[in-house]
């Protein structure tokens, strides 16, 4: 869970607006995945286990161990597909899927669980009347 | 056409099956004529609430589900690899399975007033040259391109009809691609939104014609309803104003205040039943319950969608039509098309965005005909707000950072100020395009599902490249100092503007209903939605249905 919020708060960072996790999508997250994505939860696990071992074998010390600006970089090289650990997971292809899946929890309705009190939309400026 | 009045006595005078766009006002028109009407309705009758404003699960942005049906499970239709540029769906054998929000499926609504339920109400007449498309620009090779048996002016009084009893808001006299028009529309257009301003001085700097959208929308209280309140989730969900007009709020209830209309929700009908002679008798139903039960009309009226209504027809085979009713010409489920829709998406220097919707409000016409070297056209027009979501999904610039706070920053930063126009294209109708039955695979009820197969005529590809260079051409009159956007690939269109699959004709060799939308075979049988299309236009086609039903309903009773 801690590497799943470090993730989700990489790809959606806190700023003068909450970052991915504080907004809820952790929870838009963990509804999808027991709902219509239940299908994926193997994937997810191996995806952030192989995260994990990457920040390791970089770092020596777990995602969630490492400093934001590491994350950071740490997941552009796995966009380029330039891992150093033995990952179960095509880690650039599912990389995409956790930061469309991410996007959908958080400016998605709050009815979905993330975007939590429209935080999202106060920040874009998506005015909703009726 | 003469009617036949069967002399057994039936349960009803006629069967509706369907409650849409075409479905509503055939059992408003014969109930309001005091003929005894059962509306069947395969889904739900749907409050506002229940509908939602599910930004991942409606009818514009499918990604989980659908918000007015049908349901996920036990709705499948399979798919010929090869209709859709990508895997979509699952593998079944050589096919693809798919479920109806899965790309490739042409889903439409499934619930009480079907797509009218959910729709965005663009209210567009056909113009007179999409009547007569062959005569016009010649049969390309491999098309079925043909006229309609039918013109602009034959339709013209039920046009009429459909703008002031169902409702329709719009500027008559900018509708200046039309033969000018004798009766303005009932209501005035909606407000014009910031954006459409811009992009409307962006049609006017590059000379092309402008117009403001119809909508089938009360822009101020009409017929017993409210005016639209501008909110911002229309297209794909239901009005919170009740002041969008669909089947279930105009027709349906008129249907029903006769007196003489019964409506039926979540009965499912399996096939046409039918005499020993052939003729259609009435409809076997399938209930909630799994209960079967066959009622019998004196006249049926199907009204499905054209992928639907070509289904039942096909799961209709008897001794006499062993192919399926209305398909001794190998016609029905043929030249299925809806739209396809290019456009591009542009970033402005200033906001855009003010929040007044439902958003598309101007439009141009001057590319659905008179084109060089190109088939018919269609039109272009600005876009109703688009949702947070969809932004980020669909109009999102390709080179602009997807995560980290660039990211966060970018949607903060530019969220009001992309803009986006669209627009449908006239499909060039291919034979190979159509619906078939799929007697391996069964939905919840038992009954064969729908089997897409084929693709459209390249010639709709070729004038989707051509409308997209249009688009972007509109969006860097109107200020956009970045544009982006990519043409549609090749693939089997249909989805909420289906039509085509039961054309209309003389000739039964080579259509499936006569002028008044009767079924060849049958003097009982008739179709009331997009199935009896020939071609589509490059508009919306809903206006069309409910015209074309109304005066099929109309010569029904007529003919009583």
């Amino acid at each position: 869970m801690k590497c799943l919020r470090a993730l989700l708060d990489t790809i959606i960072p806190e700023d003068d607006f909450p970052g991915a996790w504080e907004a809820g999508v952790g929870d838009y997250l963990g509804r999808q995945l027991a709902s219509d994505l239940a299908k994926l939860l193997p994937a997810y696990q191996a995806w952030l286990a192989g995260l994990d071992d990457e920040a390791r074998v970089l770092h020596g010390a777990d995602f969630a161990g490492i400093s934001p600006r590491q994350r950071t970089a740490l997941l552009m090289r796995i966009e380029q597909g330039a891992v150093e650990a033995a990952w179960q997971i095509e880690p650039a292809p599912f990389f995409r899927d956790i930061v469309e899946h991410c996007a959908e929890g958080f400016y998605s309705d709050p009815g979905n669980g993330g975007n939590r009190a429209g935080i999202a939309w106060r920040m874009i400026g998506f005015e909703v009347s009726g | 056409m003469k009617v036949t009045v069967s002399t057994r006595h039936s349960d009803y005078d006629a069967i509706v099956i369907g409650s849409g766009a075409g479905g509503g006002v055939a059992a408003a028109v014969l109930a309001e004529a005091g003929k005894s009407v059962l509306l069947l309705e395969r889904g739900r009758d749907l409050s506002f609430e229940t509908v939602g404003r599910d930004h991942l699960r409606n009818q514009r942005m499918a990604v989980y589900g659908h918000n007015a049906g049908p349901d996920i499970d036990g709705n499948p239709r399979t798919l010929e690899a090869g209709s859709f540029p990508i895997p979509v769906g699952e593998a079944l054998g050589d096919l693809r399975l798919l479920r109806p929000h899965e790309p490739g499926y042409q889903n439409n609504a499934a619930c009480v007033g079907s797509g009218t339920r959910v729709y965005a109400g663009q209210a567009w007449r056909f113009m007179p040259q999409d009547f007569r498309m062959a005569s016009e620009y010649g049969v390309p090779e491999g098309s079925s391109l043909a006229d309609w048996p039918i013109g602009y002016e034959d339709l013209l009084p039920w046009y009429e009809k459909v703008e002031w009893e169902i409702g329709i808001c719009g500027d008559h006299r900018t509708m200046t691609h039309l033969p000018a028009y004798d009766k303005p529309y009932p209501m005035p257009a909606l407000p014009l939104p910031h954006k459409s301003g811009i992009h409307k001085r962006g049609l006017e700097q590059l000379g092309w014609q402008w117009l403001r959208v119809p909508r089938l929308i009360n822009s101020v209280p009409y017929n017993d309803r409210p005016g639209c309140i501008n909110c911002q989730q229309c297209v794909g969900f239901a009005c919170p104003a009740d002041a969008k007009n669909g089947s279930h709020n105009t027709t349906v209830p008129r249907a029903l205040r006769s007196g003489n209309c019964t409506l039926r929700t979540e009965v499912m009908a399996e096939r046409l039943a039918c005499s020993a002679g052939g003729r259609v008798t009435g409809v076997t139903i399938i209930d909630a319950n799994g209960q079967r039960q066959t009622l019998t009309a004196d006249v049926v009226v199907l009204s499905c969608g054209a992928v639907e209504t070509a289904r039942l027809l096909l799961n209709s085979a008897t001794p006499q039509e062993p192919t399926g009713i209305g398909n001794g010409g190998d016609q029905v489920g043929r030249n299925l098309q809806g739209h396809y829709y290019p456009g591009a998406a542009g970033l402005f220097p200033d906001v855009m965005f003010d929040g007044v919707g439902p958003g598309c409000s101007i439009a141009t016409c001057q590319f659905n005909h008179g084109n060089d070297d190109i088939i018919g056209g269609g039109f272009l027009g600005d876009e109703d707000i688009v949702t947070p979501v969809t932004m980020w999904k669909r109009f999102y610039p390709p080179d602009a950072p997807r995560w980290g706070i660039e990211a966060k920053r970018f949607m903060r930063d530019n969220y009001r100020r992309i803009n986006d126009v669209t627009g449908p294209v006239q499909e060039i109708p291919s034979p190979a395009a159509r619906v078939n039955v799929n007697p391996q695979v069964k939905d919840k009820y038992g009954i064969p599902v729908a089997h897409l197969s084929g693709a459209t005529h390249p010639e709709t590809v070729r004038t989707a490249r051509f409308m997209h260079e249009r688009a972007k051409e509109w969006l860097r009159a109107s200020g956009a100092i970045k544009v982006w956007g990519q043409p549609p690939p090749r693939y089997l269109s249909g989805g909420q503007h289906q039509a085509g699959s039961c054309r209309m004709g003389e000739d039964p060799a080579i259509s499936v209903v006569d002028p008044f939308c009767r079924v060849h075979s049958h003097d009982n049988l008739f179709l009331a939605d997009g199935s009896p299309h020939v071609t589509n236009g490059g508009f919306n086609p809903v206006e069309t249905i409910m015209a074309l039903a109304w005066r099929t309903a109309d010569n029904i009773v007529a003919k009583w």
